[in-house]
Parts: structure tokens; C-alpha cells; sequence
């Protein structure tokens, strides 16, 4: 495996992937033959309308599901050879992610919330890396506080640290403002771009706001699950 | 951090967010009713224990015709006893009498009573006379024409009558044929000379010590023994007792059991609702790349520790309970109730987390296996593949410990049975019931409409609910009824006024005499029967024995000789079971009790011949028959028809009721010298403490097993508290106001704990009857008061606890509870 500081390795590759569900009136399509690959440091905003499939690609690209057919491979591993475990093993510590209703465990406190990942990854310096992570974010002030005591925005400036506290090779990001006001959702979207900036870290990030999406280097637009364009800036 | 930390860290932020509580709550009231009921049935089982050992006189009893010189090694304490037959003389008068020459020691447990005259109740002391003296029974007085401080005459040794016996232990074993009650040192055996060689003796060996070491000493000495030797257990002290320890014993494994079984309904209400708010957490985790084994490891760490605490919580819950309960309840007999063994607190603590093992593993399995896609898809559900995996594990676990709690194999396949039978029927008729409430709720306007409506749209949740009130309110119903019919039962078998004396011994023509006494003291007697001694000798031509298989050759029946009777009428106490009563026509028919022909393998028609003095009478089996042996009345294993014993020479019993208090016993004696009087009511006595105990403690288990049953409604209702708080914080803000949502919550409950009731009903007169045929031999019948309490208690029930779980989801702001959910 090339090591992932080299800028031109690929982090995800997909090749003539599809994702086809049975229901109840026969099968439905929800992907059909997307090719993409995403290198090291790169920016990819999926775009798309509701239903396009957009969140459907992401979970695939994550390992968080297996394709019907095709290929991907996340970090030079072919996910299609990995189980459960092994692709969970693939994540630990090395891909970050950021939802559009934070997920953050409503018992822990902002700080222990940026932790778990760390903790779960085994990192011996989890306290320090999570109280600067949260430092990162403006949050140091309210790193004793749940969720529940947390605006939204700040919920997700936790959600942030915690995608960015591992040094992640890869953050997903499924709607990051989908939950969030104008305002609010723009500080996110700069907050999101400079800690991909600084860390080096690559961004794949699912939106339909085309603002956000302007923002990345790469843009793959869905329609019906099938790729319609790829513009790169 | 490892997973375990990880765990136990996580568990700890938990527990500050109260997200553990309900889980917790569950465990603790399910091992705490499981542990109350353990701690009080133990208690109550070793109190029944000591009473028998106290009737008995020791723990363990051997009677062999010949002395045992070596025994299986053991610690109990002993005391060893010699019984043979003797005369007594005094003068011209002469009566023989059972000699008991008993040590020091004896008896191990339970107490003599020695009086310094006739009917007087005496003070318990060692049952072994001073030195030349010797304690007589009450009767023996008359029959000799002496007094306590005269002198009698044993063989060749002379002796002081020192006391009279007015209470020995195991006094109620075959009281009819025994001659009057000697007691005499064991050390002036030999200066009396009449044992001879051939003398037919019975050695007494008592033993006595703590029940595991008695059982393991039973046990050994089993296999040691042949058939001239009996073993017999502190349980089998009075037979009076035994059908009474039985049926509690009966009891209390259900008791155990049904306690078990709700707290393990809650425990698996409360995990699956635990489960299903974690799921979330598990994607997360699964997300940020744990495994299936960590994520194991971390919920089987948490639920582990969880169990264990909310064991030992309610353990000593349980254990603090049972003995404020005991101590309201039977304030009298809790100093003499034995202290709490260790052995309940470890079934109690390893019930606890086996209930929460195979309650909560299908929850957990499906917890780790939540797909990681679900923290994009939050409607995503857990895997289902092993899901039936789960089911069956956790299914086998709970079996293992329903058989580990019922003991008995066809009490489990019965129970497990009729639990699925009942399941199934429930599911059906909950929604049957369901269906039916869509009716009423077309009928109904505002914020019934609106309930009922409720109920009906959440279909699974409300079966589930029904199910669960309506299992809680049954198996508590079952317990009550049990209880009732059960202390009917008893309280029938020892009614007040229950005869208290026999009257032994009674010559042909004293019978016109003894009646006019009687009736001139107002006193209430039974018949008089004619009562004589016969042995068992031959069946349809054989001898008795050779129609027998070996091991049936040892009854009792066929060694001692039985008191044989005849009657044109059937005794109160008894039933025909088969054959029909012979009355006053038929010659040479006899009615024999259904023990006897059960133990003999005999059989109405079969021609039984009986050695009665140096006579054979042959006689032919016209019907079997029940006897209520602790009725205290004259019984009898065979009754012939009148006519056939007339011409042997019969003497007479009576029993007879003597108003406490009253002191005309000694005026009798005097009246009639040759007439043994067995006076009973400090025996009764005893006997009614004994149920009254048992009662007692009934009434306290059934009061755990509400709470157990409340466990189950609150787990029930915590379960849907989710999705109600959804419901309300949408009505709400569409504009519902609080009271009405209110109104239209309890307008659910009631409905839910009314149905529930009904539900219940059926089901308790259903199982009730099946129960008290088979477990407890009661007579089956309807309760037509359980039909208007189950559902009026369900109501209340499930209105209360539905109240109090869920009323502050009408109070909580819209806003908060949006913010809340997140």
C-alpha cells in the first residue's frame, strides 16, 4: 500500500458500481454505473435531487454497505474482499465522518463526544488531541456540556472535531447543513473547508446546496442514480 | 482505552443521564420479588422442616427390630431408644404398656411435656426419668387405679410413677392401636428381665443436624438398611402435616416460579427498549470502525455489570423486605422463623442475571448487529438473521431455569406448555379484542375517540401491552385463587369444633353409657365405631405378598396389623372412588381406602382374606375409597359391610369435641377407668399455628408478586414512552391542549387495563381449574368475583403506573421535547 501522504494516491475508486434493491413491485435501481475516483487531499461534492442516490453512493464509498455490482476500493483495499469487521477495521481511526443530524451520543459531554473515536482507535494522547480538537472548533468553552445544551451549530462544530480528531486519510459528510440556518450552515461549510485545509485530509461530502458544492475542487451531479456530469474547478 | 473501559466509561456517562434506570429498575424489582420469594419460601420450608422434626422428635428417625452397629459416617447429634411391650402391674390391677427406655439425649428436637398430674399441660424436661422412676401416660392412671408418687411393678423391677406424659413428640403416628406410653432410663432395661431372647423390640435411632449433612447421612444410609428398617424424615413427623407440606411446597416452586417469569418479562421489556435507544450508539460505533467482537464485549460488559448490580440491589432489597414483612405480618413466629440461608442469595443472584441473559440476549444480538449504513438511514433496522438463534438461546435459558426453580419434569413440561398455549392464545385474543374496540371506539366521541384510536393504530405495541398487563394480572389472579382454595381448603380440613379427643377401647355394652355422657354433657362426638385388629393376608387366593412386586412387599399395610371396621353408612370424610358403597345389604363387601388399594394393587372384585385372631375371613372388594386422614375423625383403611365381623369380639372409638376450657376428661376417666382417652387439642393446636404460619407467609409472597406484576406494566409502558412523547409533542403543536391529551391517554390505559382484566379472567378460571385438579386435588369451580376484580384492578393498575410514567409528556413545552429528540 503507497502511503497516504503521497497527494496523488487514490483514497476511494469506484468502477461501474450499482445498487439495486428488491421491493415489493420488482426491483429498484437506485445506482447504476458510476465510475469515480477520489485522490488523496482531493474535494468531491456528490450532488444531486432528493432520491438521486446521492446518500446511497456515500455509504457505499464509506464501506458502510456493499454494492450490488461493481468495484470500490477504500484506502488500496477492495471492499468487495472485506466482511463486516474487516471494513470496520479499515475505518477505525482512518475515516472521519459528519452527518446532517450530528449523531453525537446525547449522554456524553461535547469533549467526550470528540473522544470516542480516539478512544476507540486506542490513541494514548486522546484527552489532549480531543481538547484541541475542540479548541479547533471554538469550543473549549463548552467542552463540559451535552448536546442537549448545545445550539446546532455547535452541535456540529463537536460533530467536526470529532471527524477530524483521528487525522483521518478520508471524511465523509452527508448533508452537513441539511440541519442548519443560512448563517450557521456557512460557518460550517468554512469551518469544514479550512480543517480539510490544514489537516490535508481528503473531502467527500453529499449536498444539494449548490453554494457547497461550488466550493470543492470536484463536482459529480446524480440524476436517477445514474452520473449526469463530473465538473473539476 | 480498551473495549472494557470503553464500556464501563460509557456505562458511567450513561448512568448520569439516567439512560439506564429503567433496565435497572426492572432487574432490581425482578430479583427482588425473585429473591423475596426465595428468602420467605426457604424460611417457611425450614420452619415446616423443624415443626416436623419437632412432631417427629429429630431431623431423621430409624426404627430397626434389631440393634444397627455401624453406621455411615457423621456429625449428627444422636440419641438412641428402646420400645418394646411390657405389663405394668400395680396390685391386682395389670395393663400393658409401650416401654420407651430412652438416654439423656432424647429428644434431639422438640420437647416432652412431663405433668404432676392427669390433663394438666405440664412443662417440657428431658424425657428420661430420675433413677427408679419412671413418667406414665394419662390413662395408664385409671387403669391401675394409681397416682402420680405411687409404685408399679415392671417385670421384676418396681418403679415410682415420678410424672405423667402430657406431650411427646410423634405422638400422632397410629394412635389407636399403641397401649399406653411409658417412659423408663435405658439404663434400668435390664433390671426389669423381660427381654428374652426372641422379645420383639424396635430400636429407635434419632438424629439430628444441619439439613445438608442429615440429607447426605439419609442418603448413606439408604442402601444400608433392609426391609425390616425404616427411614423416616422430619417431614414425615405427623402424617397429619405431610399433605399440608406438600401442597406448600407445590406452592411456593409456582410462586418462585411465576415471580420469576414476570421479572423476566419486565427484564425483557426493559432490554429491548434498551436496546432499540442504543442502536444509534452501535451504528456510530460500528462507524468509527468497531467490530462485532468489540461491540460485544462492550454491550455484554455493560449488561453484565448492569445485572449484577441490579442483582445485588434487589437481593438486599429482598432480603430487608422479607423480613419487614415477615416481621408485619407474623409478628409471633418471626423470632422463631430460621435465619436467612445463603443458599437463596445465590439463587437469587444467579437467577437475576440468568433472567437477564435470556431475556436480554435476543435484544442484544440484534444490537450488535445494527448495520453501520443506519447512521445515513435512520430507519434502518438491525439485522434479523439470528434473530431466531436469540429467541432459541435465550428460550433454553430461561427453560434451564424454570426446571432449576419447579424441580419437578412434568411441572415444568406443564407450565412451559400451557405458557406458550397461553401466549398464543393471547396474541389471538388481544387482537381479537382489539378488532372488537374498533366498535367502541365509533360509538365514542373526543378524547375517547382519540385513545382508543390510539390504541388501535399502534396494533403491535398494543398487543404487546395487552399481552403483558393481561399475563401479569393472570398469573397473579392465578396465585390468589390458588391461595384461596388452598386455605378453604385447609381451613375445611381443621374447621373450629374439629374433634379434639378420641375415645379408645369402648366394650359392646359401654356404648348405651358412654353415648348418654356424652349427650348429657353436650358434648360433640362421632359415631362410635366398632373398631378390630386384622392382618392383610391373602389376595383372590394367594398370599398377599407373592402378588406383589419385591419393593412393594415392605408397605406398612401387610406388616402391622390394620383396624378394621364395619358401617351401613359412609363416614362423612369419605368418597367412592370406584365400585359402589355396600350399605346395609350386601354380606362379606368391603370398602377399602384408595391408598392402601392403590400401594396393594387392588382392585374392586378382588377377594381379600384377613387373619383376625386365629380366624380367616374372606371378603370381596364392593368399592375404594378417599379418606381425609387429617379430618381427626375415626378412620379406617377397611370397612366391611355389616354383619360379617359381628361374632369376633370388638371394642369401640369415638372422637369427640371438647370445648377448650372445659375440664370433663378426668370426670370420664373416673367414670369409664377402662376406656383409653387420647387427648388431641394441644396437638390441634399446634397443627392450626402450623397453617396459620403457612397462610401468613402465602398472603406476604402474593404481595411480591404485585409488585413483580407492576414491573411488568411500568416496563410495558417505559417501552412506548418514545413514541407516545413523539405523538404528544406533534399534537401539541397542532394544537392539542394538555387536558385533552390527558383525558385521551387514561381513555387508553383504561381501556388497555380493562380488556387486560377480562383477558385475565378467562384465563385464571381456565388454568385454575386444570391446577386444582391436578396439582393441588381441590375441587374445581367458578369465581365469579375475579370477573368484576381483574378488570377493575387492571384499570386502576394500569391507569396509575400509565399515569405516573407518562403524564409529564403533556406537561413538557412542544419546543423542548422537538429539541430533545433531536
Amino acid at each position: 500500500m503507497t502511503p497516504p501522504d503521497s497527494a496523488r494516491f487514490p483514497i476511494v475508486q469506484a468502477r461501474a458500481l450499482s445498487q439495486r434493491v428488491p421491493t415489493a413491485d420488482g426491483e429498484l435501481v437506485i445506482l447504476s454505473d458510476v465510475t469515480l475516483e477520489v485522490k488523496a487531499g482531493d474535494t468531491l461534492a456528490i450532488t444531486g435531487a432528493s432520491g438521486s442516490g446521492k446518500s446511497t453512493l456515500l455509504g457505499l464509498l464509506a464501506g458502510l454497505d456493499l454494492a450490488s455490482s461493481g468495484d470500490i476500493h477504500l484506502l488500496g483495499q477492495r471492499l468487495a474482499d472485506l466482511d463486516e469487521d474487516a471494513r470496520a477495521r479499515l475505518r477505525a481511526g482512518r475515516v472521519g465522518f459528519v452527518f446532517q443530524s450530528f449523531q453525537l451520543l446525547p449522554a456524553l459531554t461535547a469533549l467526550e463526544n470528540v473522544l470516542l473515536p480516539l478512544e476507540l482507535a486506542g490513541r494514548t494522547d486522546a484527552r489532549e488531541r480531543a481538547a484541541h480538537w475542540l479548541a479547533r472548533v471554538n469550543l473549549s468553552d463548552r467542552a463540559g456540556h451535552t448536546p442537549r445544551q448545545l445550539s446546532g451549530g455547535e452541535q456540529q462544530r463537536v460533530a467536526l472535531a470529532r471527524a477530524f480528531a483521528t487525522d483521518p486519510a478520508v471524511v465523509f459528510a452527508d448533508e452537513p447543513t441539511g440541519n442548519l440556518d443560512a448563517d450557521t450552515g456557512a460557518r460550517i461549510i468554512d469551518l469544514l473547508f479550512e480543517l480539510n485545509a490544514s489537516a490535508g485530509t481528503t473531502l467527500i461530502l453529499v449536498t444539494h446546496d449548490a453554494t457547497l458544492a461550488a466550493r470543492c475542487a470536484r463536482r459529480l451531479h446524480l440524476v436517477a442514480g445514474r452520473v449526469q456530469s463530473t465538473v473539476s474547478a | 482505552m480498551s473495549i472494557v473501559r470503553l464500556a464501563l466509561w460509557l456505562l458511567r456517562r450513561e448512568r448520569a443521564s439516567g439512560e439506564w434506570r429503567v433496565l435497572l429498575l426492572a432487574l432490581v424489582i425482578g430479583v427482588g420479588s425473585v429473591a423475596t420469594t426465595g428468602f420467605l419460601a426457604d424460611r417457611m420450608q425450614r420452619a415446616m422442616r423443624d415443626e416436623g422434626a419437632r412432631f417427629l422428635g429429630a431431623d431423621l428417625l430409624v426404627t430397626s427390630p434389631r440393634p444397627v452397629e455401624t453406621w455411615p459416617a457423621n456429625a449428627l447429634a444422636t440419641s438412641q431408644a428402646l420400645e418394646f411391650a411390657s405389663m405394668v402391674s400395680r396390685g391386682d390391677a395389670f395393663q400393658l404398656a409401650t416401654v420407651r427406655a430412652v438416654d439423656a439425649a432424647y429428644p434431639l428436637r422438640g420437647s416432652v411435656r412431663i405433668a404432676d398430674r392427669a390433663f394438666a399441660p405440664g412443662a417440657p424436661q428431658p424425657a428420661q426419668p430420675p433413677t427408679g422412676a419412671i413418667y406414665v401416660d394419662q390413662q395408664l392412671l385409671p387403669l391401675l387405679d394409681a397416682a402420680v408418687g405411687d409404685t408399679v411393678q415392671i417385670g421384676e423391677a418396681r418403679f415410682r410413677i415420678a410424672g405423667v406424659v402430657a406431650e411427646e413428640p410423634g405422638q400422632l403416628g397410629g394412635v389407636f392401636g399403641l397401649a399406653p406410653r411409658v417412659f423408663l432410663r435405658a439404663d434400668e432395661v435390664a433390671a426389669t428381665r423381660v427381654l428374652q431372647p426372641g422379645s420383639r423390640l424396635t430400636y429407635l435411632y434419632q438424629f439430628a443436624g444441619d439439613p445438608q449433612a442429615t440429607a447426605a447421612f439419609a442418603t448413606a444410609l439408604k442402601p444400608a438398611l433392609d426391609d425390616t428398617q425404616r427411614v423416616i424424615g422430619g417431614r414425615d413427623g405427623v402424617e397429619n402435616l405431610r399433605d399440608g407440606f406438600d401442597k406448600l411446597d407445590t406452592y411456593l416452586q409456582l410462586t418462585a416460579l411465576i415471580s420469576l417469569l414476570l421479572a423476566v418479562a419486565a427484564i425483557a421489556i426493559a432490554a429491548h427498549r434498551h436496546a432499540r435507544r442504543h442502536y444509534d450508539q452501535a451504528a456510530l460505533l460500528r462507524c468509527m470502525g468497531a467490530t462485532t467482537a468489540q461491540l460485544r464485549t462492550l454491550y455484554l460488559t455493560q449488561f453484565l455489570l448492569l445485572g449484577l448490580l441490579g442483582s445485588l440491589v434487589g437481593v438486599a432489597l429482598g432480603a430487608v423486605l422479607q423480613h419487614l414483612l415477615a416481621g408485619l405480618v407474623l409478628p409471633d413466629t418471626l423470632a422463631t422463623l430460621p435465619r436467612l440461608g445463603p443458599a437463596p442469595v445465590f439463587i437469587a443472584l444467579a437467577s437475576g442475571l440468568t433472567a437477564l441473559a435470556g431475556a436480554a440476549l435476543p435484544a442484544l444480538m440484534r444490537l450488535i448487529r445494527v448495520p453501520p449504513l443506519r447512521v445515513l438511514r435512520r430507519d434502518l433496522p438491525p439485522l434479523p438473521l439470528s434473530a431466531w438463534i436469540g429467541a432459541s438461546l435465550s428460550g433454553a435459558v430461561l427453560l434451564a431455569l424454570i426446571a432449576a426453580y419447579a424441580g419437578d419434569i412434568t411441572l415444568v413440561a406443564g407450565f412451559v406448555g400451557a405458557l406458550a398455549g397461553l401466549g398464543t392464545v393471547l396474541a389471538v385474543l388481544a387482537r381479537l379484542a382489539l378488532v372488537a374496540g374498533r366498535g367502541v371506539q365509533r360509538l365514542a366521541t373526543g378524547p375517547l375517540r382519540f385513545g382508543l384510536s390510539q390504541l388501535l393504530r399502534h396494533r403491535f405495541d398494543s398487543t404487546l401491552q395487552l399481552g403483558a398487563f393481561t399475563l401479569a394480572l393472570f398469573l397473579v389472579a392465578l396465585l390468589a385463587l390458588v391461595r384461596s382454595d388452598l386455605v378453604d381448603g385447609w381451613r375445611q380440613q381443621l374447621p373450629p369444633g374439629a374433634p379434639n379427643h378420641f375415645l379408645v377401647n369402648i366394650a359392646p355394652e359401654q356404648q348405651a353409657e358412654v353415648g348418654q355422657w356424652l349427650t348429657e354433657r353436650r358434648l360433640e362426638a362421632s359415631r362410635l365405631y366398632p373398631m378390630i385388629r386384622g392382618r392383610l393376608v391373602e389376595k383372590n387366593g394367594q398370599p398377599i405378598a407373592a402378588t406383589l412386586p419385591p419393593e412393594a412387599r415392605d408397605s406398612n399395610t401387610l406388616r402391622r396389623e390394620l383396624n378394621l371396621t364395619w358401617a351401613a353408612e359412609l363416614p362423612a370424610n369419605n368418597q367412592i372412588l370406584a365400585g359402589r358403597w355396600h350399605g346395609a345389604q350386601v354380606a362379606n363387601d368391603i370398602s377399602v381406602e384408595s391408598g392402601m388399594a392403590e400401594r396393594l394393587d387392588l382392585a374392586v372384585g378382588d377377594a381379600l382374606g384377613f387373619q383376625i385372631g386365629d380366624q380367616t375371613i374372606n371378603a370381596r372388594i364392593g368399592s375404594i375409597r378417599s379418606v381425609k386422614w387429617e379430618s381427626m375423625q375415626p378412620n379406617f383403611f377397611v370397612i366391611f359391610s355389616p354383619g360379617a365381623l359381628d361374632t369376633l369380639p370388638a371394642s369401640y372409638i369415638a372422637s369427640v369435641y371438647v370445648p377448650p376450657g372445659t375440664h370433663v376428661m378426668p370426670d370420664f376417666v373416673k367414670t369409664f377407668p377402662g376406656i383409653t382417652v387420647l387427648a388431641l387439642d394441644t396437638l390441634i393446636g399446634k397443627l392450626e399455628a402450623v397453617f396459620a404460619r403457612i397462610i401468613g407467609a402465602i398472603q406476604l409472597l402474593l404481595g411480591f408478586l404485585l409488585a413483580a406484576g407492576m414491573a411488568v406494566v411500568v416496563a410495558t409502558l417505559l417501552a412506548s414512552l418514545d413514541a407516545r412523547q413523539q405523538e404528544a409533542v406533534l399534537l401539541r403543536t397542532l394544537g392539542a391542549e394538555r387536558v385533552w391529551l390527558a383525558k385521551g391517554l387514561l381513555a387508553e390505559f383504561l381501556a388497555l387495563g380493562v380488556l387486560a382484566g377480562l383477558l385475565a379472567s378467562a384465563c385464571a378460571e381456565i388454568a385454575m381449574a386444570v391446577l386444582a385438579d391436578r396439582l393441588f386435588d381441590l375441587p374445581g369451580r367458578v369465581h365469579p368475583w375475579l370477573w368484576l376484580a381483574l378488570p377493575t384492578a387492571g384499570a386502576l393498575l394500569v391507569m396509575a403506573s400509565g399515569w405516573l410514567t407518562t403524564r409529564h409528556i403533556t406537561r413538557v413545552p412542544p419546543m423542548q421535547s422537538i429539541r430533545a429528540m433531536g
